[in-house]
This record gives C-alpha cells, structure tokens and sequence, in this order.
C-alpha cells in the first residue's frame, strides 16, 4: 500500500486521557482529499516492532493542508495508542496510508442518524462538514462517560446547532435506542461507531426493529483485543508464528515477513479474511464481518482482531 | 443506423442461440413471498393472479405486526381476487380498481411510514417495477422490496433509439409505441427504467424481419 510521509506539526491534549496530533505532508504539499468517514492507518515503528493503527480522519474533508486525528489512550491494549501518546512528539516523521473510506455516508439517505461512542466521534467530525455541505437531515447522538471525559463537547455543540445529543453515563443518561430506531422516517441510514457492546447493540436493534442491513452502517476502532498467546501455522507459506497476547494475528504475520491483505484493521472491512484448515479449540470472532454461521462455522477468521483459544490454529496462507 | 445494425448482428446471434447456463446478470430474478421475520409493518402489494402470492403469505402466518394490503383487482390477464382476499385478510385491505390509484395509495402510506416498515409486491414484471418506482422518492432502495413474478411474463421494452418504453410486450419483436421501429426485445434489463432494451432488428435491411413470436405470455 503507498504510504504518505507525514510530520507532526501540533499535538494538544484535548481530555486527560485523549490526545488531537495534526499532521501535514513532510515537504508542506497538499494532502489528499478525502470524505468524510475515512481513515488511514499509521505505522509506528517501536523497538522491536511494528504498530500500524487505524485512525479516522476527523477534520474537514476540505481541508487538505493538515490531516487530524484522535488517539485515545488505551492502557489495556497492545500499546500503539501508548506509542502515540507517550513517544509521538512535535516535529517527529510518521508513514501513513492514503485514506480509505468504509465508512461513508449514503448518498440515498433522507436522514442521517449518528450514533458515537467515547473516541467513536471521531469518523462523525468530518461526516458532519460533509452533511452540512449538502444539507442533509441528521441527528448526532454522542454516549460518553462524564462530561469531563468528553471529547469536543463544546466544538460539536458549535458545528450541529440544534442537532446533537449528549448522554453522560455518570448523569444515568442513555441512548433509548429502541425509541430512537422505531420512530425514524423511511430512508433513514443508521450509523454507529464506538465501543464494541454499543455497535453491537445498535446492529442489533436496528435489524431487530426490520431496518435493511443496507441502511445500517458500522464502524469499531477499538483496539484489537488482547487475548491468549498462541501459535499459527501458515499453510503455504510453510511456517509457524508465535502470537503474543498483546498482538493480533495480523501484525504477528506481518512482523513474520509474510503478506497479508488488510484495509480496515477493526474488523469491518472483511479485506483480511483467511481461511482456516484446521483448529481444535475454536475461534474468539471479535468482527463484525462474518454472519453468524459463518463465525459457528469456523472456516474463516478476520485476523485483524480474532483470535483462537486453542492449541493449533492452521491457515491457509 | 448502419453501424448500430452491424452491432446488432452481432447481439442476435448471441441472443437468438443463447447457450443454456448463459444468464444474463441484469435480468432481475424472483422470489416466493414470505414475511420478513423482523418488521414493524408490513404493506402488501398486488394485481390480478399476485393476489395469489398473497393468499399464500397469510398461508404461511398472519403476522402480529400491522399489515396493509393494496390489491389491484385487474392485472394483465382477468383473475380477481378480491373475494377470497377480503375473507383472508379482515382487517387493513383496499382494493383498487386501477394500478394507477393503488400506487397513488402506496405514496400516502409511505409518506407517514416509519423506518421498519417492509414492502411486498407480487404481480406482473411491469407493476412490480411501478411500484420500485413509485418507492424510490422515499430513499427506499430496490432491494428492500420482496418480488414476486405473477401474471403474465410479459415485458416494458424500451426504445434505445427514441426512448419510449413500450409496456406489456408478450412478443420477440414489437413495434415501438413511440418512433414505430421495430424493436428486437433484449434480455438486457434497466433496474432504473424498469424495462428490457429495445434495439431495430431490421436497421441492415429494412424490411427483413425474423418471425414474430409470442415468448412473453
Ligand atoms: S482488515 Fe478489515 S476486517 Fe480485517
């Protein structure tokens, strides 16, 4: 995949825990245009190992001087957000990709109803530039944990006027969403992006409510999750890789030299798939890509974010 | 009109000798009505012999959800249903003399309905794509639509020459309802216009016309 040599050029601590680092092109060109939804992926190059994490673009779509993006600190995961927070520095050169789009918005929609999560904001700050523009009719929905915590509370209260929605789960406030999913006109799209549970809970009373899966759209940054370590033959390519705990399939592949496709590195994309020779202990789908018996099957893994429990896990690859 | 003949040739024969397992990607195909598990309405529509389709729905369950049927009493071919419907479904059926009223009804249910409503339609190729796009204005996309092919198989062809389209064709080749050429109806389907493609089958020589055949009763 090309990949486009940035510089960081500012770096503000927007909450405790979430960091706002803007990028612009090394050689002060002009950046891609892109739309609102899309993502690129960074590649961090630690000691000892490589993280590419994939974050959403959340500045104007027009904006082609400066890419912005959000990292939240993830204590518990595999360490690219620690990466960026505690060694990513002013002035510091990062690779990225050019921005892909899986997440953007219908243009047949009639409304637009926005759900976020936490950092999940992020993909809907450039969406909402691209609404705007044209117009449209939406609804923001932003679930956080306290006030305190939140993310550009006050920038988002500017930018939709009347169309946002706060709920602070330390006030007891939650999204209702089967009373916000049974009373939306036709041609309404859904879309939702945060914390797995949320995504979850949203696909699921959307299709439970009959909304078409052509009107649902998800995305999920969450870190891939930590798991057991475990160890993956790699059929074609005729060897075996250690997974450790904190590092998906994916990444252990790649750091192993071998090629994978990949575009979403969440789970969503469905770029990634692999088929699965062999597994004795089943597998722990963290996707939202394959249908369920797909998943109950086990003869694919996304291997950005799955993993197994077993002892032997056989691709073909 | 010589060069788009010459083209011609080349689709008839590939068309008139079709290979069989050949299928042609845009041709819609049909399923069997059955009622969407997760919905918070439903809305039924049909004509003439659909009106069987329907009574197999309420066959399969009559659903806890609210359910509306709009039911066109005369399709291409004359078989009403209007009486056995009316004792299968008590509550939430009109009845429609004319297409044209029944798709001006489903316009105003759509315009208060609500996301979770599923739609249903069986009948003749030519109502089905009326009622795709008497939908489309309320963001509804073709594929959320259940189709089931009753009636006659008959085709709306349209004129790639003069861009009319000529409705109920049961016919290989038929005159254009617009220019009058004479249209060799292709397998070729527009999902946006709802009809086969219609090209001149005598644009080489004028005149010469292969046999004339009903194949879309
Ligand atoms: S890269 Fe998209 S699902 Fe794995």
């Amino acid at each position: 995949m090309s990949t486009i040599n940035v510089k960081v050029a500012a770096i503000e601590a927007v909450t405790p825990l979430i960091k706002h680092f803007t990028l612009v092109h090394e050689d002060g060109s002009e950046l891609p245009s892109f739309s609102g939804g899309s993502h690129i992926v960074v590649t961090m190059d630690a000691e000892g190992r490589t993280y590419r994490n994939p974050y959403s673009l959340m500045g104007s779509p027009t904006d082609t001087q400066a890419y912005h993006i959000s990292v939240r600190r993830q204590e518990s995961s595999r360490g690219g957000s620690l990466f960026m927070h505690e060694h990513v520095h002013v002035g510091m050169r990062l690779k990225i990709t050019h921005p892909v789009n899986l997440f953007s918005l219908s243009k047949l929609a009639h409304k637009h109803i926005l759900i976020a999560g936490g950092i999940g904001i992020t993909p809907f700050m450039s969406q909402i530039e691209d609404l705007k523009r044209v117009g449209a009719d939406y609804e923001l929905h932003y679930a956080f944990r306290a006030y305190e915590q939140a993310a550009f509370v006050n920038e988002l209260e500017e930018m939709c006027e009347g169309h946002l929605h706060c709920y602070a789960d330390s006030q007891g406030e939650r999204i209702d969403l089967n009373a916000l999913l049974s009373q939306q006109p036709l041609g309404s799209h859904v879309y939702v992006c945060g914390p797995s549970p949320m995504v979850v809970a949203v696909l699921e009373t959307a299709r439970n409510l009959g909304w078409p899966e052509n009107n649902i759209h998800n995305e999920e940054f969450s870190s891939p999750p930590v798991g057991e370590p475990f160890k993956v033959q790699l059929a074609k390519s005729d060897i075996e890789i250690q997974v450790p705990a904190e590092m998906s399939m994916l990444e252990a592949i790649e750091a192993a030299g071998v090629k994978a496709d990949s575009l979403c590195r969440g789970g969503v994309c469905g770029r990634c798939e692999l088929t699965v020779l062999e597994t004795d202990g089943g597998i722990e789908h963290h996707d939202h890509y394959l249908s369920d018996s797909e998943k109950v099957s086990c003869r694919s893994i996304m291997p950005c974010v799955s993993r197994t429990k077993g002892k032997r896990l056989v691709l073909d690859l | 009109m010589v060069g788009s003949g010459a083209v011609l040739s080349v689709w008839l024969i590939e068309e008139i000798n079709m290979e069989r397992g050949y299928w042609i990607k845009s041709k819609p195909v049909y399923t069997s009505l059955k009622w969407h598990e997760k919905a918070t309405s439903h809305l039924v529509l049909a004509t003439g012999i659909g009106g069987m389709a329907v009574l197999k729905l309420f066959q399969q369950m009559h659903p806890t959800q609210p359910v509306k049927v709009l039911y066109g009493k005369y399709g291409q071919m004359e078989a009403d249903y209007s009486d056995t419907l009316k004792m299968v479904v008590p509550e939430g059926l009109h009845i429609h003399k004319f297409d044209d009223a029944l798709l001006t009804q489903f316009q105003l249910e759509l315009r208060d309905a609500q996301m979770g409503l599923r739609i249903y339609v069986a009948g003749s190729e030519g109502f089905i794509w009326d009622v795709v796009a008497a939908a489309k204005p309320f963001g509804i996309q073709e594929m959320e639509i259940m189709k089931e092919q009753a009636d006659t198989l008959a085709r709306s062809v349209y004129c790639v020459h003069c861009k009319t389209i000529s409705k109920y064709v049961t016919t290989n080749i038929t005159a254009c309802c617009g220019c009058e050429r004479m249209l060799f109806v292709r397998d070729h389907f527009s999902r946006n216009l709802g009809a086969y493609m219609g090209l001149m089958v005598d644009a080489e020589s004028p005149g010469e016309l292969p046999a004339i055949e009903e194949i879309y009763p």
